[in-house]
């Protein structure tokens, strides 16, 4: 059974100028200890869709239209703030791309990290202090019994990246949910955060669904990757077929027209041409089809729907996918 | 060659999104009506369409409210409804007096005094502000009026000469802040000179602080010549709800409200519909709520 | 130095940058930031400069102060032999017309109450180019140049996404017609798949222009399309400088060789050990002595402490390829 299971999930959000589907008919398993990668650029609801999971969507003006949302079995959509308040933290935890934001500044380190551990688990502040700076070094935070009583601005963003990821660990949750965890960071500290999170995950036994759009990162961490547009999922594949033999236009596009180093420089990079389409006036048919090198009426009229691409497991939302090159065996 | 299609995405920008938050505020839109019937009334007297009697005596003293006067008349015999509406247009008229050039005054030397902060200039011009703020108003709003003391526009010339720092704070800050950001880096690459940029640049994008300034110092204006009429220090010619109330503090005594009651409820209208209109104005001009 | 360099564009030598901090109740310099710390180099007519570093190492204190909109603390910025530092603010203007930048962030870098026509305009008014009707003319063919449409002109910068806009503020950074132009980061903010039609653009312009560019990223990926030669910088030095095939086919500072390993490939297959360093970057405010990589270097010796190495060619006087560093000293 999937430890967490969305289904047909519909997010919108009211704006001046009408209703906009941040997120449109959703559906994605996570199973026990996966590291999932929700991959997709701006606009396409990945961020969205993780702060759902959490009842996190500011309402007014999102809200979960329908669908559902079940972790270990138990259903998410439509709980309370208070029922909501006991999973965070304890069964599901994430942590977010800005951490100057996510920690309150006027507080140390130590006193939002115990106040967490004396809430879930019922610890005194002796208790919830010690096992606090267990969790530091745990992250890799240099002299914890010292940082600890420090404020956020004293600490570097790597530091207070690890700082959040210690918060949202110390409770032991059983999903984590790393929104851009590594944007804000330096590459060499980026490297840092990924291998850190890494080793917790493998001692704690947690599934991580890792939401960037940086398929780079994609590549070294995660085992499945769903690629969005437009609010709709196009493609969720695991990972090496995925950037062997990427099936959606868009995902072969994407990785295509990445910068990355090459070990010839090439004339002129490829390109996906146009621009995401504006959630406001979206196409009626496939949303990707007028930026499409193969897109044809039926492209255009009817929105191709998520189905299995034959592999297991693998499903995608396309007309006319790139046909798979190896059938069955992929190594 | 790389083409890109060009639909354009939002056609929104600040004002008109202002404009549509405005509209959809039921107590800023009742609030701005009100202020318009103010307005109007405060051009009729201009015009001459009315009140232009004010000053005549039409009945005896003290008359209770009547149907040819509607709240009867004073000592003299004016008629107290005929002051109170012309009243109107003094009010308009030193509130957007004093709120154009205090507020005006304001942002070029607060744009000044921001775009060379931490030098000679920015010092001075604080140094004026502080010192501005640090006397007590009334009594430099006195020493001004009593020293220019034939000049109809005494009192004009005093507020102005204390209202425009807050203005000046308000820009000297938000200049500080637009002065880092890249277009106005962009400027000074292409080399435009700095005056130019702080006027063309800089100030245009102010002018949501500024308006929601000049509607307070309005306010602000309004309420402090009522007080100077009353200590004799304000309007000379002419008829003011400040002159009015100082009128009327004798005929209390002798139990006759209508005076007082004439004046205060007017102004109290006046001054509620605009501060309720501001509040509404710097709602719907609020960069957060816009996205 | 470069054996060419009587015919650089642009020499930078020794160049500083550093930024008081006060303190006190004086408000007296208790401290320097030392943004930039005696950076020199030089690039001809038509070349690119890839400068490449993480946050804080001061590369776009470079760029600007070689625009001198950071005044340089101390140091040369010769255009064409000539020391810009020294001229005085009126005889910069007529500099500024060779000398032009792009910025990071389209949503800042143009003005919000201006058109397109304006924006792209104001350069062409400010040094009075041509009459008022060739200027129209002009900023037509400098959208055109960067594949937008006449019809944009009338429009404001909000109405446009980001890499419209970006494209918007190149078409201004060519109206001068410079001959060198520094681009802060002009794809990092833009998403990805848009990334690369801002590169090939930059690219384009290169070749057609012979616009010579410094150009500015922490991302090696996208900085190899467009360079021709690569520094890296490090807390306000640069450590390695080479042509781009060589860097990346053999980095030799052990910093560069960090951050090559540390930027993730879209690509499953390769299993990289990765090099992961310790700690934090130094704070600019109290650099380490010596060599400023040091205290995260694996290969650190006893002479890194002490002394900052000096800059040795490794590659022979064609393709010069320098670094910074004790184990090639």
């Amino acid at each position: 059974m999937p430890l967490l299971s969305v289904r047909d999930l519909v997010i919108e959000f009211e704006t001046e100028n009408g209703v906009v589907r941040a997120v449109d008919t959703i559906s994605f398993d996570v199973y026990e200890g996966d590291t999932i990668g929700l991959v997709g650029e701006s606009g396409c609801g990945k961020t969205v869709t993780g702060l759902s999971i959490l009842g996190l969507i500011p309402s007014p003006p999102g809200r979960i239209v329908s669908g559902s949302i079940t972790i270990m079995g138990r259903e998410l959509v439509g709980l309370n703030d208070s029922e909501l308040r006991e999973i965070r933290g304890r069964d599901i935890s994430m942590i977010f791309q800005e951490p100057m934001t996510a920690l309150n500044p006027v507080f140390t380190v130590g006193n939002q990290m115990t106040d967490v551990l004396m809430r879930h688990r019922g610890l005194t502040r002796r208790q919830a202090r010690n096992a606090a700076i267990e969790m530091l070094a745990k992250v890799g935070l240099p002299v914890p019994a010292k940082r600890i009583d420090e404020y956020p601005h004293q600490l570097s963003g790597g530091m207070r990246q690890r700082v959040m990821i210690a918060m949202a660990l110390s409770c032991g949750p059983k999903l984590l949910i790393a929104d851009e965890p590594t944007t804000a960071l330096d590459v060499t500290t980026q490297a840092q955060v990924l291998e850190q999170i890494s080793k917790l995950q493998a001692e704690f036994q947690m599934a991580v669904v890792l939401i960037t759009h940086d398929l780079g990162i994609v590549a070294e961490t995660c085992r499945r990757a769903i690629v969005m547009y437009c609010g709709h999922i196009v493609e969720n594949a695991a990972i090496e077929p995925l950037f062997a033999n990427p099936r959606h236009p868009y995902t072969k596009g994407l990785l295509d027209s990445i910068p990355r180093i090459r070990s010839e420089k090439l004339e002129e990079l490829p390109i996906i041409p146009g621009r995401v389409p504006d959630l406001l006036h979206l196409p009626a048919g496939c949303r990707f089809a007028d930026r499409c090198v193969q897109a044809d009426t039926q492209c255009r009229e009817q929105s191709p729907l998520l189905t299995s691409s034959g592999t297991s497991g693998d499903l995608i939302a396309c007309h006319h996918p790139y046909a798979p090159i190896h059938t069955g065996q992929i190594s | 060659m790389n083409s890109v299609s060009i639909k354009p995405v939002r056609r929104e920008s600040l004002w008109s999104k202002a404009a549509y938050k405005f509209r959809r505020d039921r107590i800023g839109m009742a609030s701005f009506v009100f202020v318009m019937l103010y307005m109007l009334v405060a051009l009729g007297v201009t015009f001459e369409w009315w009140a232009s009697d004010w000053s005549d005596v039409s009945g005896g003293k003290w008359e209770a409210a009547s149907a040819l006067h509607w709240f009867g008349t004073n000592l003299i015999g004016q008629d107290i409804f005929s002051r109170a509406i012309y009243s109107t247009k003094t009010a308009f008229e030193v509130g957007l007096v004093v709120a154009f050039i205090a507020t005006g005054l304001g942002a070029v030397l607060g744009a000044i005094s921001g775009f060379f902060s931490s030098s000679w200039i920015d010092e001075i011009l604080l140094w004026v502000m502080g010192v501005l703020d640090s006397i007590p108003f009334y009594l430099f709003v006195g020493a001004i009026v009593f020293a220019m003391q034939d000049n109809p526009y005494a009192m004009h010339i005093a507020m102005i000469s204390t209202f425009w720092t807050s203005a000046g704070r308000l820009v000297r800050g938000e200049v500080i802040k637009l002065r880092g950001l890249e277009y106005v880096e962009a400027a000074h690459a292409i080399g435009v000179p700095e005056l130019t940029i702080i006027f063309r640049h800089i100030l245009p994008n102010t002018t949501h602080i500024l308006l929601v300034q000049a509607t307070i110092t309005f306010v602000a204006a309004i309420k402090s010549e009522v007080i100077l009429s009353f200590l004799g220090l304000g309007v000379k010619d002419g008829m003011s709800w400040g002159l009015m109330i100082a009128e009327s503090t004798q005929e209390v005594l002798a139990g006759f409200f209508n005076n007082f009651l004439a004046a205060s409820l007017l102004m109290f209208g006046l001054v509620m519909a605009f501060n309720m209109f501001a509040d509404a104005l710097q709602d719907a001009l609020d960069p957060r709520k816009v996205a | 130095m470069n054996a060419r360099d009587h015919t650089a564009l642009l020499e930078v030598r020794d160049l500083k940058k550093y930024f008081p901090v006060y303190g006190g109740i004086f408000q007296r310099t208790v401290a320097q930031v030392r943004a930039v710390d005696g950076v020199s180099f030089s690039i001809n007519k038509g070349r690119t400069l890839g400068l490449v570093g993480e946050s804080g190492c001061g590369k776009s204190t470079l760029g600007r102060a070689i625009l001198r909109l950071h005044e340089p603390t101390s140091g040369q910025v010769l255009v064409d032999g000539q020391d810009i530092l020294g001229l005085r603010r009126n005889q910069l203007v007529e500099n500024r017309r060779r000398l032009q930048i792009i910025f990071q962030d389209p949503f800042a870098s143009l003005s919000p109450r201006r058109t397109v026509a304006q924006i792209i305009r104001e350069p062409l008014d400010v040094h009075r180019i041509g009459t008022s009707a060739n200027r129209e003319c002009r900023i037509i063919e400098l959208l055109a140049d960067v594949g937008m449409g006449a019809e944009v002109r009338d429009r404001y910068p909000h109405e446009f996404s980001g890499g419209q806009r970006q494209r918007i503020g190149i078409a201004r950074a060519l109206a001068l017609d410079p001959d060198f132009i520094v681009a802060d980061e002009p794809v990092s903010a833009l998403d990805v798949s848009v990334q690369s039609q801002v590169l090939n653009l930059i690219a384009e312009l290169k070749r057609k222009r012979g616009i010579a560019f410094l150009f500015i990223s922490h991302d090696l990926a996208v900085i190899q399309h467009v360079s021709d030669e690569i520094g890296v910088m490090y807390l306000g030095r640069i450590v390695e400088q080479a042509a781009v095939n060589d860097l990346y086919a053999r980095p030799r500072h052990p910093y560069t060789q960090v951050l090559m390993s540390a930027i993730p490939v879209p690509d499953p297959t390769t299993k990289r050990s990765r090099i992961i360093l310790e700690g934090d970057v130094p704070s600019p405010m109290h650099p380490p002595n010596g060599c400023p990589f040091h205290t995260r270097c694996v290969q650190a010796m006893a002479v890194c402490k002490t002394t900052v190495p000096p800059i040795v060619n490794v590659g022979d006087a064609a393709n010069p390829h320098r670094v910074s560093c004790h184990l090639y000293n």
